[in-house]
Order: structure tokens, then sequence, then C-alpha cells
């Protein structure tokens, strides 16, 4: 699995919304309305899936799920 | 006279029905809806038992994103309000929304939600909690969830006052309305209290059956071998508005409220006061709020707390304000059925009443064997009886004698 769809899944998961809601350029708040509580419980749900630690204010309801790859990749490799 | 505030649609979400015409349906039936707790291990509370709504999900028209940020008494109230703005047939889009008001009543919060989440915050830490937390277990919030669901910015509010707090809710509503503040009102309550620690806190509060062995006849207000009340969980919402502004657009009215009184016992912060001149100024002040004369009322729907207090306190406050007229009032506690739902009873009992005024019916007081001599009222034990209603007095009372009394008439 390629560590977009994971992070596409965890992100699915978290929210319970399917894969074809959201697209990869689109923001979150755009594609599927999501709030800033929201996003909150998707970083959170990030962190422990990939043991990384990202701040909030790092993914916020404006990040596309692109964005969102690119802040966990950084982590991963840091 | 005074412009009257009609009520234009039913909400139900119940231990013995999740829609009106199911609720009355099986009320009708004078059966018990109290079932022994199965969803967790109650083995060491006193009182296990409840009236309980199983099948929520099913009448469900939230999506799971939704439902997973909220507590499940947000949930009922959501599906009850649903239920209540359709029976109003209310065209959202045509309705000023800044003119819609939610006032509920809600007397513990919701427990599910906060109770594991704050056991994941104290395994895993801070991240362990849903951001959620802060915005599901308080009990404003199905006020709020309403609110956001439906996009109304009117004047609302959440009572929270025991077992009056719907019936204060309700109160408040249809005060808005008559000073003009709205144009519509959702009022009512919703009340969980069937987790594992709000059912500790009840217990703690007292009141309870403990008569486990025996779910179905647990609840027998005014009955000889009475042992306290059993809970409820649900919620009851009604759309409210001015008598001539449901007129003018052609609404359907099922009844009225036409007074309310109310009063505070000023005596202990949990028992009720023995004296019960509080209790009946609460009486007589609503009688006169409605213009209303004693001998006009046929109906009584009664607190009923089964308490060998709470009833004989009830019976005695009601006797020495009708005194002779009492025989041609009709009373009784149709909520033995399927509990005391706190502070969603009066929304129910408000509903049950319409209802009971609409078939001309009076539900019954079921397991009612034995007359107690020192609460000794004519709670139509057991069985239906048919009898015309136009106007009918709702009694609610919350822990340490917060009194309510609200005067409804017939459409």
């Amino acid at each position: 699995m390629s560590l977009n769809e994971e992070v596409i899944g965890v992100i699915c998961k978290t929210l319970d919304v399917e894969p074809e809601e959201i697209k990869e350029d689109e923001k979150l708040y755009d594609s599927i309305g999501v709030d800033s509580t929201e996003m909150v419980e998707v970083v959170v749900s990030l962190n422990k899936h990939f043991g990384i630690k990202i701040e909030t204010n790092e993914v916020t309801k404006f990040s596309t799920p692109r964005d969102i790859v690119e802040v966990v990749g950084k982590k991963k490799l840091s | 006279m005074k412009e009257r505030i009609a009520i234009t649609g039913l909400g139900v979400v119940s231990p013995c029905g999740l829609k009106k015409e199911t609720f009355w349906a099986n009320l009708k039936r004078a059966e018990s809806y109290i079932d022994e707790i199965s969803r967790f291990d109650t083995s060491l509370y006193p009182s296990r038992i409840a009236g309980q709504v199983h099948d929520l999900d099913c009448y469900t028209h939230l999506s799971g994103r939704l439902i997973k940020k909220i507590d499940v008494f947000s949930h009922m109230a959501l599906v009850c309000s649903q239920q209540a703005l359709a029976d109003a047939s209310l065209e959202l889009d045509e309705v000023d929304k800044k003119r819609v008001g939610v006032f509920m009543g809600n007397a513990l919060g919701g427990w599910l939600f906060a109770e594991t989440e704050l056991r994941d915050m104290y395994l895993e830490g801070r991240e362990g909690i849903s951001p959620y937390m802060a915005s599901a277990w308080f009990p404003a919030a199905p006020q709020g969830q309403i609110t956001i669901y439906y996009g109304f910015q009117g004047y609302s509010k959440t009572v929270v006052a025991d077992k009056a707090s719907s019936a204060l809710a309700i109160w408040y509503g249809s005060k808005t309305l008559k000073e003009n503040k709205n144009d519509f009102v959702l009022a009512g309550g919703m009340e969980a209290p069937v987790t594992p620690y709000a059912l500790l806190c009840v217990n703690t509060r007292g009141g309870l059956s403990k008569n486990n062995l025996n779910p179905r006849g647990a609840y027998r207000p005014y009955d000889l071998y009475r042992d306290g009340f059993v809970v409820g969980e649900g919620s009851g919402i009604v759309v409210m508005e001015k008598e001539s502004h449901a007129e003018k657009r052609g609404a359907d009215i099922y009844g009225f409220i036409r007074g309310v009184g109310f009063s505070c016992d000023g005596y202990h912060y949990s028992r009720y006061s023995p004296d019960t001149a509080s209790l009946e100024y609460a009486i007589e002040s609503c009688l006169e709020d409605a213009s209303w004369r004693k001998e006009n009322i046929d109906y009584i729907c009664l607190d009923g707390e089964a308490t060998v207090m709470g009833d004989y306190l009830e019976a005695k406050a009601l006797k020495k304000v009708f005194g002779g007229r009492m025989k041609d009032i009709s009373l009784s506690a149709p909520k033995s059925m399927f509990g005391n739902l706190l502070g969603a009873q009066t929304s129910l009992d408000l509903i049950l009443t319409i209802l009971s005024m609409k078939n001309s019916t009076v539900l019954p007081t079921i397991n009612y064997e034995g007359r107690d001599p020192y609460a000794d009222l004519n709670c139509t034990p057991n069985t239906c009886l048919s009898r015309n209603i136009d106007k009918s007095l709702i009694m609610a009372r919350g822990r340490g004698g917060i009194n309510v009394v609200l005067a409804v008439e017939n459409s």
C-alpha cells in the first residue's frame, strides 16, 4: 500500500467517509466540509497510526490530502 | 383573552415506541415496557431495571460521521426533532430560521460518551480523548446539535431542573412565543440514564425501585406496595407556535399550552417539604394563569414518583386544592408503563396527555393492586377509561421540590 493510500485510509476511517468523497488536490473543507475539531481527530489518528508527532497547526481543514501526505512523509523521515 | 400557544407537531423516542402512533398503540395496551438492563454488568447496582430504547439505529436518519461525534442523548433528540418537524408539516426552506428556537430539558448529561472517553484519557493520556468530548457530554449539547443540524438561530435555552427540566423548557419556549421572540419553538427533553456511571448517579440519588426480580411490576405509583420509581431513557419533543400563526399556515393543532404554575419547596436539597403549601401554590397559580376554574379540570397527569412520601404529598396537595371535586377528575401516571425519563419526562407526559385528549381515553396507572390509605387517589388503575378530556393538568416535581404544573387544553 502506498503512503498516499494509507493516509487517505486513515482520514476516511477517522471521519467515517468513503475514499471517493475526497480528492487528492481538494481541501478537505471543500470536499467533505470538515470542521477544525474533526481535523484534531485526524491528526491524532495519523500520529497513532504512523507513530509520528504532527502538531495540530501543521494539518488544518484547509489542507488537501496531498498536503497531508507530504507532512506525514517528512515526519516519518525525521 | 390571551393568545393561545398551539402544539402542532409531536416527536417520540420512548421505551414503548419510537413514533407517536406506536407510542399510543402500546400505551393503550396498559402493559409494562420495563426490563432488566443487559447492556453492561449491573449486578452491583441496587436498581438494575429500566425502560430502554433498543432500536434507535433502525429509526435514525443521521450519518455515521455525525453519530460518532455525539452522545446517544443528542442522537435521540435529533431523531425526535425530525419526527416533530415532519409531523408539524414545516417547510424548512420557507421558515425564517432566526425565529426558530429550541428549548430542551435534561437532568444528567451525556455520559456514555463521557465515560468511555475519560477512561481513554486516563489510559492513553491527552491524545486518547476524542476532541468531541467537550461538545458531546453537557446537558445543552442536544439543543446545540438540533440548532446546528437545521440551522435554527432563534432564541434557545436548555433547562436543568431534575424531573421538572422539560416542563420548564416547554414553559420557557412558550414564553418566547408569547413575547414574539420566536415564530416556532421545538420544546421537550431527552435523557439517557442507562449507562454505567449515569445509572450509578440515579441510584445514589435515591427513590428508585429495587424490585429487580419483577421488572414489569416494579413501577407502581400510588399502590400500597410501591418502593420507588424506575428510570427510563428517551426523548419527547413538540413543535409550538402561536394559534394565529398555526391557523395562518393551515397547520393541524393538537392542543394548547394554556398556563403554568411553579414553586420551590425551599426546604431541603433532596427531600420534599412535608408541608404541601408550595406544591398547592404551583397548582393554584397554574389554574390562575390559565384562567380555569377547579371544576373545569377533566384530567391530571400525575408525577407519580411511587415513593412513600412522593405520592403521599402529591395526593395531599391535590386533595387540598380540589377538595370534593377530586371525584370528578380522572388521574393517572401512565409513566408507570415505561419509566420516568427524568429531565425528559414532562415532554412525554405532555404528548401522552395530548394523545389522550385526541382519543378520548384516560391511560391507566399500571401495577395497582392495593389501596394506600395515606395516598388514596383514584389513579385509573390498570385499564384505560373512555372519557372526553378538554382540560388537563400535568404535574412535575424535581428533587427537593422544584414544582411545575402545566395546563393543557384540547384543540
